[in-house]
């Protein structure tokens, strides 16, 4: 009851946070930028052959989806980092935690509350995915949880790992510290290749780093036909619960860091 | 201790701070600004925690949720989330209390008529003034019944007639035996209702007590007598007294060390002293001697 009130309080904070909605509407406009190419190729599609036509569109379509996927890393980061250091900088926590609940309730109420800010956007860009490939004359026939399991579970991993960090630093440098760690994920990563560092410091951030390419809808999609390729369900199975087992293990991270932790105004 | 990031140096924020406050009792927590008065209330709530030392709460460790369950706190500087409105702000606290909804819109209702905001639950919160807040805040930590109330500075921002009101709020609690522990600037106001006092200074205790214990030894007596020959004003006068003739008797105010002396010399000039009593000092006074006396020696 504590958590969900939390959850809510904070889902409803974050709908109202000026930044976040700034970040969206650059986003929207990004969107629409991009979407201009995407009806460009399809207004062209008497002048230019099929194939070339339908190569655009796709290329165009595969663009926007991990623009989107992308910004939403960054949406739940941010969200993350903010819902807590906002109650700490406004000292609007001191009447929350002054009433019985566990610092580990705060805490699981503000992720459970990114958790629904980042379920709404998740729908938008299944959405937005539908109305893509609507546009560009495509037809998505996957099974539709994966195009929304998957990105979820992939923003409760950053956005654990920047509640984790916000614990401990200032939320800027605790949002700042997130795209790193993508880049680093991408660079150590399986399809990563680096020859300057030494193995052992590539295989340390081999596994520490969440594998987020793991938890990557597109390794399922097959964007040049928009449909779902077939997977044993042990396979989503491994890979969701690896997800989750890594935004557990940096959530309980942050409870033990956050349990000792000065309330004071930032 | 406090440290600042990147430094070596620490500074003790509180040091040999040690007192009690008993159940059903009104304790003021005194000190002039930056003293310590809200870090120490911050250790007592748990959002801070000391580094040596023993504290307990209502007998539980500070942050323990069994005591926080009986503890209503009002904050200084009290923030809200600015878009909820009043009644949405108490519905979420008492969620928040683990309490649940059953009967909740009479309990807003009459906690808000409590503090004189009814008519304006439904106004977002960042649309109230200043003394408004404050009477929310109180509102919020009324919420749950609590046991015992923490206030912050409870009648900051608010003008004379709110601080009455809170005033009487105050009391009325008192009379239904709840523990309060406030801290304030407002002695006169303080006087009227706490029974305990406890003042501290730059982080250390300068003294804690029962009220009425610590005014009653005062270093001055008052005498009145029916009436004193002109000639005796000089004579008492050098020997420091402060003479005050009203229409029916005389005060005389001297020091406790010299009031055999001069009730030996009113008696002399064969004037009828009709009491003799302490003075009873106020608690502004008394913090202002304690306080000063730290000055003098720091």
């Amino acid at each position: 009851m504590k958590v969900r009130a939390i959850a809510l309080q904070t889902f409803g904070s974050l709908l109202r946070n000026k930044l976040i909605l700034l970040f969206l509407a650059g986003f929207v406009c990004v969107v629409l930028l991009m979407m201009s190419p995407l009806l460009m190729a399809k207004s062209m599609a008497g002048t230019i052959s099929v194939a070339q036509s339908q190569g655009w569109v796709l290329s165009m379509l595969s663009g926007i989806t991990s623009f989107v996927s992308g910004f939403g890393s960054l949406l739940a980061a941010w969200a993350a980092a903010d819902a807590v250091s906002t109650e700490m900088r406004s000292g609007t926590i001191l009447a929350v935690m002054a009433r019985p609940v566990r610092r580990w309730e705060f805490l699981l109420g503000k992720y459970l509350g990114v958790q629904l800010l980042m379920l709404v956007y998740v729908l938008a860009m299944f959405a937005l995915g539908y109305l893509l490939a609507w546009i560009g004359g495509q037809a998505i026939q996957s099974t539709p949880w994966v195009p929304i399991v998957y990105p979820l579970v992939r923003y409760a991993v950053y956005s654990a790992i920047a509640l984790l960090l916000v614990t401990v630093f200032h939320p800027v440098v605790s949002f700042g510290i997130v795209p790193v760690i993508s880049v680093l994920i991408s660079v150590f990563g399986p399809s990563g290749e680096v020859s300057f560092v030494p193995r052992w410091l590539h295989a340390a951030f081999y596994a520490v780093l969440p594998s987020t390419g793991l938890l990557s809808e597109t390794r399922f999609l097959s964007l040049t036909r928009a449909s779902l390729r077939p997977e044993p369900w042990t396979h989503h199975l491994t890979a969701l619960v690896y997800g989750l087992d890594y935004a557990l293990v940096c959530f309980l991270l942050a409870a033990w860091s956050f349990r000792k932790r000065s309330l004071s105004r930032l | 201790m406090y440290q600042r990031r990147f430094s070596k140096e620490r500074l003790p924020a509180l040091s040999n701070i040690s007192f009690e406050a008993a159940t059903g009792e009104v304790c003021a927590f005194l000190g002039p600004n930056g003293a310590g008065k809200t870090t120490s209330i911050s250790i007592l709530m748990g959002f801070l925690f000391a580094d040596t030392g023993e504290v307990r709460v209502l007998g539980e460790q500070p942050g323990d949720v069994r005591a926080k369950a009986q503890i209503g706190f009002l904050p200084e500087n009290f923030a809200f989330y600015k878009y909820l409105t009043a009644a949405e702000l108490l519905r979420l606290h008492l969620a928040l209390a683990g309490t649940r909804d059953a009967g909740a819109d009479g309990l807003i209702a009459e906690l808000l008529l409590k503090v004189k905001l009814h008519g304006y639950e439904h106004l977002k919160i960042g649309k109230y003034s200043r003394g408004m807040m404050q009477r929310l805040g109180l509102a919020q930590a009324l919420l749950a019944n609590p046991q015992l109330l923490v206030l912050d500075e409870p009648t900051s921002g608010l003008d004379p007639a709110g601080r009455n009101e809170v005033l009487e709020l105050l009391h009325t609690l008192k009379s239904e035996g709840k523990t309060i522990f406030l801290s304030s600037h407002i002695l006169p106001e303080v006087e009227q209702i706490c029974d305990r006092v406890v003042i501290i200074d730059r982080g250390r205790l300068v003294r804690a007590g029962r009220l009425n214990e610590l005014l009653a030894g005062g270093s001055r007596v008052e005498m009145i007598v029916d009436a004193i020959p002109e000639y005796l004003d000089s004579v008492l006068i050098e020997r420091g007294a402060a003479i005050e003739r009203g229409p029916r008797e005389v005060r005389i105010t001297i020091d406790a060390a010299g009031k055999r002396e001069i009730a030996e010399l009113l008696w002399k000039a064969e004037c009828d002293v009709i009491s003799m009593n302490p003075v009873k000092s106020t608690l502004q006074e008394f913090f202002l001697q304690m306080v000063g006396q730290r000055e003098g020696t720091a």
